[in-house]
């Protein structure tokens, strides 16, 4: 037989009367938990993950490209102090004909060893088989090109190997720790229809490109007391006399730096968002507590008097609170579960991994728990002690009627203007600041919320429908095998379909200020052009001059530069050029880093002469696919980007999960806001209820008693709305801030809309509120107020 | 004497709960108020005259039987009738003030005076009660009599035709009593209020022009006062 205690029935029955605030506080405790462990657990499922998957897989530590070095030299660095294994090999990028794409694709076709597993950068095999030792015309194909392209093990392509077109037929379908995010290097965004990594045996390609016993990729490992500066020093002076491009660590390593760059915007979401909603949490907690307490001033004296000690009510009441805490946290766990399924899914858009599943962290778990709990705890403490604090015989006295004065406002002398009911309530908020305080602070935080998600949307829609067309004016742009002769303009414009053919410049770089680099494409764009155009934060256009650079502002912060400052700029390719650029100016793109300067003065630092590395296009949208197939059949080209199936592939895979993410935060922003202005009128009215039953007991109408009410609610909301839209401000610039990273950045975009949209969303919360308590003013005992006070 | 009552209640009935539970709070009362007449309803507590109270100011509707404030049917009356008539009918004076704390005395007074359709002005209701000098005092600054004396400023600002006291003085010492029940004779007298008093305590039923004894509830007797009894002289 289970024995309920007295006591304990007396808080389930006190519980089921205010199930209403219960709930709500329970409901907002559990968005922000549900949050923090979604979003601690994607953090521990990508991170675990990817770690075990660098173990098992093998993943390199530092890296180096280089123009061609002989295999002996590999033997060398393996000797190099702290070096654990070295893998060489080719990396060489390559051009495809797909059958199914107008436009040509291309890749990076990586070398494995003909007959053993490599040391490192293992594969992982999805389908299909390995190659087979010794065999010809066979190719492992990476997982997200393949699936965007629909290839299957057994199918051909058609692969430019050295300008030698050669058929190959895919093995295998395989993972790269390398490729966990298959990009194209130095291309602002993923387009994994036209891009994808390839593995062949050494000896083919390396006949292919002439690189017999020789190598031009290099990955190793570090041993257990190896540190990374020390070897990449050395590693630079050995491969330099090899047109080595400098070696980097998994730090700047591209597809590691998503996958952090992912996790970092985790971290924020998990740390920012839940410290927000908790905070109007433990508010709530503490205003439904410390007035239950007030109304059972009365029923705690009993209990005192009978003997019940201050422990024992402290207890009782501290259970009430949990009850909530437990509710909220068991409701958080299973949402924060459940959205963390939801959303690994999303990750599988991203990220290539042999298996993502959702893992959940325990840790998380347990710190839901014990935030939670701490907030309940710093809701109920100060309401607990006054009650313990209350001498029994005082607290058995009805409470005498509470002082009052006239409020501030009336004593300006326009007293008379007021009408009785506003006095009440302006008597009322003045009397009691705290509890107007909490919900003004509750009513603020919960508009403040509303703006971040909208932020998100009206931040994505930006990207997408401005800023694309704004810094893009052409149509597609496309890259050559080799930097050419200026004069291959000529015979693009011949192309079918071409209006306006605009020639650039680019190469690969490493740009230097004080300790900190990063390798990064320096694209030269020609004098007087007219599709690609930079932009600054205010939306004004940089125009370049003769001498002088522009980089992505986030490269800036990264490198810790400022306009005006001196840039070192060596080039990775070619003559290896090395020389000191000015800063001049911090371009607002919003993926990918990158630099710019002007094409001649690009063409002089590179000491080539001067040449193009590819074309910007505007073409007739009814000669299209004419002028795709052109540039199929066109050998020197390398690559082709077209800007609306990169604005489609942005569309369907960030924007997406952003929207997902957004419309998460808006319903559990719009639930905290019902909550908190919910519980605010319901304790309104359980704290009034004796003077507003009066009220109508004495001849006042509901409608009128509701004014009385709703006076206060719309005084405080008044407060409330913009300081919350401040807030919500800070919120955004906040995160906003903190979420934007190397890979995508995010505009801070606050619209008319999203404030008039969050005023909106606390006006209808308190208008059903509203209407709640209005139908609870029905039930209000009437009889009951002649009573004694209870 | 030929007058049409106020209120006319007739096999009037309330019962609460149901089954082993149910409890008879009223079990046929036959009743007739008349204008002008200060009513002591007499009876121990769980007789029911609180609920009887209740049921004639219209906060309550009767299970059955019939009752009728002059041709208002309180029976078949909606709430907002109810809330219409409790508006412009009656007053209430409850045992423990029942003022709202963040209005002063005038105000509170103020309060009705604004929705009533011919009040007085809430000064002269409080002069009609001896608090003229106690205008801008908020209810906790004001004694329990003074809170009680401003309540029935409240209660008879809008002229109400019906003056309904439950226990007025219950909350009181003796003293201060008197000085409430004095009002509420003196309201009676001058205005000619129809005023009814609930209270256990016998000895005020010698201010009344009849007392009606309640037990079990119902009507037990009543006694018709041939002159009533000046309230300063009561003794208990």
């Amino acid at each position: 037989m289970v024995i309920i205690s007295h006591l304990n029935r007396k808080l389930w029955r006190d519980l089921r009367r205010m199930k209403g605030q219960v709930i709500a506080v329970a409901l907002v405790m559990a968005c922000g938990l549900a949050m923090m462990i979604m979003a601690r657990s994607l953090i521990y499922s990508l991170d675990s993950t990817r770690r075990e998957y660098y173990e098992a897989n093998r993943f390199g530590e530092l890296f180096a490209h280089l123009k061609r070095a002989p295999n002996s030299i590999a033997e060398r660095i393996t000797e190099i102090p702290g070096v654990a294994a070295v893998q060489s090999g080719i990396s060489v990028q390559v051009t495809l004909d797909v059958p199914t794409l107008d436009e040509p694709a291309s890749g990076n076709a990586r070398s494995l060893p003909d007959f053993e597993p490599p040391q490192l950068n293992r594969l992982f095999l999805r389908s299909g088989r390995w190659l087979t030792p010794g065999s010809r015309r066979e190719v492992l194909v990476g997982e997200a090109f393949a699936t965007a392209n629909q290839l299957k093990p057994g199918d051909t392509i058609a692969m430019l190997l050295n300008g030698r077109r050669q058929e190959l037929r895919i093995a295998g379908i395989v993972l790269s720790p390398e490729f966990i995010f298959e990009s194209r290097p130095g291309a602002a965004l993923p387009d994994n229809r036209t891009y994808g990594v390839f593995w062949m045996p050494y000896k083919e390609l390396a006949s292919a490109f002439d690189l017999d016993g020789a190598f031009n990729y290099l990955s190793l490992t570090l041993a257990p007391d190896g540190s990374p500066r020390p070897v990449i020093a050395e590693l630079d002076r050995l491969l330099t006399p090899y047109g080595g491009r400098g070696a980097y660590s998994r730090e700047d390593h591209p597809s590691h730096i998503r996958v952090s760059d992912e996790i970092r915007v985790l971290t924020t979401v998990s740390i920012g968002f839940p410290l927000i909603f908790l905070s109007v949490a433990a508010f709530m907690t503490n205003a439904v507590l410390s007035r239950l307490l007030a109304l059972q001033r009365e029923q705690i004296a009993v209990l005192k008097a009978f003997g019940f000690t201050n422990q024992q009510i402290v207890f009782h009441y501290l259970k009430f609170a949990f009850v909530m805490v437990a509710g909220g946290t068991a409701l958080g766990g299973v949402g924060g579960i459940f959205l963390g399924h939801k959303l690994v899914i999303m990750y599988h858009r991203f990220f290539r991994f042999p298996e993502l599943v959702f893992r959940l962290d325990y840790n998380a778990l347990m710190l839901a728990l014990a935030v939670s709990v701490a907030a309940a705890l710093a809701g109920v403490f100060s309401a607990v002690r006054r009650a313990s604090r209350l001498p029994p015989a005082e607290a058995m006295r009805p409470e005498p009627p509470a002082n009052y004065r006239p409020a501030l406002i009336e004593r300006t002398g326009i007293a008379h203007l007021f009408s009785h009911s506003f006095r009440i309530a302006i008597r009322n908020l003045e009397r009691k600041p705290m509890q107007a305080f909490f919900t003004v602070a509750g009513l603020a935080m919960a508009t403040g919320i509303l703006i971040v998600p909208s932020g998100f949307r009206d931040s994505v829609a930006q990207i997408m429908d401005y800023q694309w067309d704004t810094m893009q004016r052409q149509d597609l742009s496309i890259g050559l095998v080799e930097p050419a002769n200026p004069s291959v303009v000529n015979n693009f414009r011949q192309l079918p379909g071409v209006i306006t053919v605009e020639p650039f410049r680019a190469a690969a770089v490493r740009l230097s200020f004080g300790h900190r680099r990063r390798q990064v494409g320096l694209q030269g764009l020609p004098n007087n052009g007219h599709h690609t155009r930079i932009v600054d934060a205010s939306s004004h256009e940089i125009v370049i001059p003769q001498h002088g650079l522009v980089v992505s502002s986030k490269l800036a912060e990264v490198l810790g530069a400022k306009i005006g400052d001196e840039l070192i700029v060596e080039a990775l390719e070619g003559k290896r050029s090395i020389g000191t650029v000015p800063l001049i100016g911090l371009s607002a793109d919003f993926a990918g880093v990158t630099a710019y300067m002007s094409m001649a003065s690009l063409n002089r630092f590179l000491d080539e002469g001067d040449r193009v590395s590819g074309a910007t296009f505007n073409v007739d949208e009814a000669h299209r696919s004419q002028f795709l197939r052109a540039l199929k059949d066109t050998p020197r080209v390398s690559w082709v980007a077209i800007k609306n199936s990169l604005r489609e592939n942005f569309r369907q895979t960030t924007a997406a999960s952003i929207g997902l993410i957004q419309s998460i935060y808006m319903a559990f922003a719009i639930v905290v806001a019902f909550g908190v202005v919910y519980n605010n009128a319901r304790i309104s009215l359980a704290e009034r209820a004796r003077e507003l039953a009066t009220l109508r007991v004495i001849g006042f109408s509901r409608r009128e008693v509701g004014a009385v009410l709703i006076t206060e609610l719309v005084i405080l909301a008044l407060i409330a709305v913009p300081i919350g839209l401040l807030m919500g401000t800070g919120f955004a610039t906040a995160i906003f801030q903190a979420v934007n990273t190397e890979t995508v950045r995010l505009p801070l975009v606050l619209t008319s809309g999203n404030y008039a949209l969050a005023v909106l969303v606390v006006g209808i919360a308190s208008v059903l509120s509203t209407l709640v308590v209005l139908r609870n003013l029905n039930h209000l005992d009437l009889v009951g107020a002649l009573k004694a006070p209870e | 004497m030929d007058r049409k009552p106020v209120f006319r209640a007739k096999g009037l009935t309330k019962v609460y709960g149901a089954g082993t539970a149910e409890v008879r709070a009223l079990a046929g009362v036959d009743l007739e108020l008349f204008d002008g007449e200060l009513v002591v309803l007499l009876g121990q507590s769980g007789s029911g005259k609180t609920t009887l109270l209740n049921n004639l100011g219209g906060l309550d509707k009767p299970t059955s039987g019939e009752l009728w404030y002059r041709d208002l049917d309180l029976t078949a009356a909606n709430e907002d009738q109810l809330t219409q008539f409790r508006r412009e009918r009656v007053g209430f004076i409850f045992q423990f003030y029942n003022l709202i704390p963040s209005l002063t005395a005038r105000e509170n007074v103020g309060l009705i005076t604004e929705i009533a359709r011919d009040p007085m002005p809430p000064e002269t209701a409080l002069e009609l009660v001896n608090l003229g000098n106690r205008f801008d005092h908020f209810p906790a600054q004001l004694s329990g009599g003074e809170q009680q004396r401003v309540a029935i400023a409240r209660a008879i600002a809008k002229r109400p035709e019906v003056l309904l006291c439950d226990e007025p003085t219950g909350a009181l010492d003796v003293r201060t009593g008197i000085v409430v029940l004095e009002a509420i004779e003196r309201v009676n007298r001058e205005l000619g209020t129809l005023t009814v008093i609930i209270t256990h305590n016998a000895i005020m039923a010698d201010m009344a022009d009849r007392v009606i004894f309640f037990m079990d509830g119902h009507v037990h007797h009543i006694r018709e006062n041939a002159v009533r009894a000046p309230v300063s002289g009561l003794k208990w």
